[in-house]
């Protein structure tokens, strides 16, 4: 459970240190590919405490959903449409559900175990 | 969990925790403005900013006078402070009469000699604001526009067609502004240099200045409404 963590950490101090700064224009893509990013760890944390984490699943799913949403930010501004707002919307969304689901497995969980203590 | 997949798992944190970074920073950078001063424009402003420092530190310095005055003095003369300093500040803000030196501006028609019918030219209030304003910036200290004195919340008003000062109408022309400053000739020559002549022109109007010796400005006589008054930062 720490690697991750720690991994996470030294990304953040990777990020700040090298002092990368992206172009206004591209900003929408980042922030989707953020948001994506996002997604993917809450989906792979539920998938892990419903026991069907598959870490090809998980891997794939990281870089097709990131690439997906910037794709979908890249069509919106050639078609002068503000697509990426709907992979916002769709993101937001199923952060909320993932959300929802982890914190009532976790809820249950503890619950179970009170249970079983009594 | 495997610890292949444990490895995995830590690799993509690793791009999150990056992305976010990233992105953090490229998102508080946006709001910091890109300073493009060259040497010449940072050393006017860090002239400008020790002058204004200067001027803090004044002023701070005469604070620190009357606190020192209201706690030294007797309650007697703590109340002569208190008017001395309320003295100050009324004379600050126009609330009592002023004489000084300064510039006297007669706003006049111009009547053409052709028989084109022509209206009687009236000073509207976006061209006395501007005016002011124009006054203001070089240097005045005290306005009165005809026997109103310009305070720092004069209004300057369109009523019904007719121009209004401290919600009083400034009658029809000649209307004289009297204007105190410290170099009344300067201020004379920046005025008669100014394009606002010529908006008055357009309008059949000419502005003649004529330099006093000796100039009265009266007092602001309405109740100072403070309440429409904001604190603003700096």
């Amino acid at each position: 459970m720490w690697l991750p963590i720690l991994f996470l950490l030294i990304g953040v101090t990777l990020g700040i240190l090298t002092d990368i700064r992206i172009p206004d224009a591209y900003t929408d893509y980042l922030s989707i590919a953020v948001l994506a990013a996002f997604d993917t760890l809450l989906g792979g944390i539920r998938a892990q405490l419903e026991k069907t984490f598959d870490d090809t699943v998980f891997l794939t799913g990281f870089f097709f959903n990131v690439s997906l949403a910037a794709l979908l930010a890249f069509l919106g501004v050639q078609l002068g449409v503000d697509l990426y707002l709907a992979a916002v919307f769709a993101f937001g969304v199923r952060l909320f559900k993932n959300l929802a689901i982890i914190r009532r497995i976790v809820i249950d969980q503890k619950l179970l175990m009170k249970i079983r203590k009594k | 969990m495997r610890r292949r997949t444990k490895w995995l798992v830590s690799v993509v944190f690793l791009l999150i925790g990056f992305m976010v970074a990233v992105q953090f920073q490229t998102t508080s950078y946006e709001t910091q403005l890109r300073d493009t001063r060259d040497i010449w424009e940072v050393r006017e402003e860090l002239n400008r900013q020790q002058e204004a420092q200067q001027e803090l530190l004044k002023k701070i310095n005469a604070a620190d006078q009357t606190i020192e005055n209201y706690e030294k003095q007797s309650s007697k003369e703590q109340l002569e402070t208190l008017k001395e300093s309320m003295e100050v500040l009324e004379d600050k803000v126009g609330l009592s009469k002023k004489e000084g030196g300064g510039l006297e501006i007669t706003i006049a028609p111009i009547f053409q000699e052709d028989l084109s019918v022509q209206s009687f030219p009236k000073v509207s209030p976006l061209l006395l604001s501007r005016f002011i304003n124009e006054l203001n910036t070089y240097g005045a200290q005290d306005i009165s526009v005809g026997n109103e004195r310009i305070s720092m919340i004069s209004p300057i008003r369109d009523v019904n067609g007719a121009t209004y000062v401290n919600n009083r109408p400034v009658g029809s022309l000649p209307i004289t502004i009297k204007v105190l400053t410290s170099d009344p000739q300067k201020l004379k020559d920046y005025m008669e240099a100014s394009p606002t002549q010529d908006i008055f022109n357009m309008d059949n109007m000419e502005i003649q200045f004529e330099l006093k010796e000796k100039l009265v400005l009266p007092k602001f006589d309405d109740p100072l409404y403070l309440e429409i008054l904001e604190e603003t930062g700096g």
